[in-house]
């Protein structure tokens, strides 16, 4: 019954994140993954602000990982008000480890990015090869053909820095998004893959306006050579469905081990 | 042939007990003509007027469209008042005239209307005929929604005053709509889009333009119409207005079509207005198969007739509807479900709720516009 363990190694991933108790519940996950290889944090603002963020991450982490710096109770954690963790974020900034590590390790990184999408959009402005570098970003993100989560028309993450998700988006990445009219199981998506369908189109983010924040795909093909903001902007993937039982599953198993 | 366009369950109500006041804005435009001639074959409707304005033709085209329309049902008496040649914004509107003819009626060219306009204008003639019959009249606006815009700015009781307003436009995402098992349909079904595309000559004079307005990508198919980009601020005043307003979208319009065997139909009855609809309607099917490959023509505005005659065949959500007036995503509505109490006011924060068509019945709705358009 349990899902196959991939024979390949582990895939190398990095978690962009603003832990946030469902954040600690991916992270915790990945670091129990055999799958997937976390092989560093990068903290944002979002759920709680970025220090407390990395704050957070260190304690998720012990002291073997590399946190860079750049809400859910005051401490993001439920307030467990727990002592300072050990460990210390690493003096790089987050978009500059982010490109280190895409360059250290081409095409074989997974980025998961579990908030607003800001170091990323400095990382890709940081070093224009980064995108392509990169082998995957997979984005906890957007509402698609739903209504968001923070009002009508948005949904946190993406409001949270909308002109970053748009850079994001649209800079030629292999990247998967997984809104809010799927699952904030996103984790999983980066362990195994199979666990969703998506669709392809271009996705553009509304960065002005009553609907700022608002995530819009078009996945049709262009016809009689109409010029649109969507036109000649590279495809990304949006998830459409996911496999939710087997998804709860394995999140259960993954956490309820942590004590064994 | 498989069709016998006189079936006779069309359900056209045997009788109604008072006649509808129905004003229709709107800028004909081929299927704004089934419309129009399907609300004078009606005997349950009164149409008090017709209001013009831009789409998919200039306003003063649309005057002289709205014009013979009349004279064409026989109903030279019928008021027709001019709307605003341009949105609130101001600029000069796109037409679709690669849609509908340079004429607006599929270039078929009919001589002259030998009526006039009104001396009124469109928001004037709206305003006081809703006035005179406060709570008994409905508006079909089948166009931007300049005129009713400018009826709201004109009097801040009309919204009110108005019994119902059916707006045809925007796209709204309809997430279980469709069949939830097909899913490459249900991709289809579950995004809306917003797109530009390239304007007719007469937009790209300033030289500025790749774009111009605003399609709504249609759910279903690639159909392509211009209602609420046409003027997005108007759209916005009255999605906010208050009004009684039912709303149905591209989501739900393109999913009724006439195919080439119904219209072979329509040509072969003796329907009243049969023979120069098949005229009209043989250049917007040709466009349909250019761009969409579609055999036959989408029925957006006989649809939003319907739903005012006969909401039964509809299903509906309520919710508020703002429309974005910048950026990107200009000409986007978007409706609050109303699935999640906000922590905070936000944009779609205290406005009345208005109705939004969620389904349709496909059957009973094309069953409903032949029997209209086949009966003598």
């Amino acid at each position: 019954m349990s899902p196959p363990i991939a024979a390949a190694p582990p895939k190398k991933i990095i978690i962009d994140t603003d832990p946030g108790i469902d954040d600690t519940m991916a992270i915790l996950v990945a670091l129990r993954s055999p799958e997937v290889e976390v092989i560093g944090l990068t903290t944002i603002f979002g759920n709680v602000y970025t220090s407390l963020a990395t704050r957070n991450a260190l304690h998720l982490n012990g002291t073997k990982l590399r946190i860079a710096d750049f809400v859910h109770g005051v401490d993001g954690l439920g307030n467990q008000n727990f002592p300072p963790p050990k460990g210390k974020p690493i003096p790089l900034s987050a978009p500059a480890f982010l490109v280190q590590q895409a360059n250290l390790y081409p095409r074989q990184l997974t980025l998961v990015a579990l908030g607003p999408l800001t170091n990323i959009a400095l990382a890709i402005q940081l070093d224009p090869a980064f995108a392509k570098n990169i082998g995957q970003i997979v984005v906890l993100g957007g509402a698609f053909s739903v209504n968001g989560n923070v009002n009508p028309a948005a949904e946190a993450n993406i409001f949270g820095d909308p002109e970053a998700a748009d850079i994001v988006f649209t800079s030629g990445a292999d990247l998967l998004t997984v809104g809010l009219n799927v699952t904030h199981q996103v984790m999983l998506t980066a362990v195994n893959p199979s666990l969703m369908t998506y669709t392809e189109g271009v996705v553009r983010v509304q960065t002005s306006g009553i609907t700022r924040g608002l995530t819009i795909l078009y996945n049709k093909q262009k016809r009689f050579g109409e010029m649109t903001e969507w036109s000649d902007k590279p495809a990304v993937k949006v998830a459409v469905t996911v496999d939710a039982p087997t998804v709860v599953r394995m999140v259960m198993e993954r956490l309820m081990d942590l004590d064994s | 042939m498989d069709c016998n366009g006189d079936g006779g369950n069309g359900g056209v109500p045997a009788s109604h007990a008072k006649l509808e006041k129905l004003i229709i804005d709107t800028d004909p435009g081929i299927d704004d003509s089934m419309a129009i001639l399907m609300a004078f074959q009606t005997p349950g409707s009164e149409v008090l007027g017709l209001t013009t304005i831009f789409g998919n033709v200039t306003t003063k085209d649309a005057t002289r469209n709205a014009l013979l329309l009349c004279e064409i049902a026989g109903r030279p008496d019928v008021p027709v008042a001019e709307g605003s040649p341009e949105p609130l914004k101001g600029g000069e509107p796109c037409v679709a005239d690669f849609i509908h003819g340079s004429d607006g009626l599929g270039n078929i060219f009919l001589t002259s209307p030998k009526a006039k306009k009104i001396e009124k204008g469109a928001a004037e003639f709206l305003v006081d005929k809703v006035s005179e019959y406060p709570g008994e009249v409905s508006i079909l606006a089948l166009g931007p929604l300049t005129n009713i815009a400018l009826a709201i700015k004109r009097d801040s009781s009309f919204a009110k005053k108005l019994k119902r307003l059916v707006i045809l436009g925007g796209a709204f995402f309809s997430l279980g709509n469709v069949n939830p098992a097909a899913e490459a349909n249900d991709l289809d079904g579950v995004y809306a889009y917003c797109w530009l595309v390239p304007l007719s000559q007469s937009c790209s004079k300033t030289g500025l333009v790749p774009r111009c307005r605003i399609y709504v990508e249609s759910p279903f198919s690639r159909a392509t119409r211009p209602w609420i980009y046409g003027d997005p601020e108007a759209a916005d005043i009255v999605f906010t207005s208050g009004a009684n307003i039912d709303v149905v979208g591209i989501n739900i319009t393109t999913q009724v079509q006439f195919t080439d065997a119904d219209l072979l139909d329509l040509r072969q009855s003796n329907g009243k207005h049969s023979k120069i609809l098949c005229d009209m309607c043989k250049f917007y099917r040709d466009w349909h198969v250019k761009s969409d490959g579609v055999y036959g023509i989408f029925l957006h505005d006989p649809v939003s007739f319907v739903l005012l005659v006969r909401p039964d065949l509809f299903t509906f959500k309520k919710g508020v509807v703002r429309v974005e007036t910048q950026g990107i995503c200009i000409g986007h509505t978007l409706m609050d479900q109303g699935l999640k109490k906000w922590n905070s006011s936000n944009p779609w924060s205290d406005y009345s709720p208005v109705s939004v068509a969620w389904t349709v019945n496909v059957d009973e709705v094309i069953s409903y516009i032949k029997h209209v358009l086949l009966t003598p």
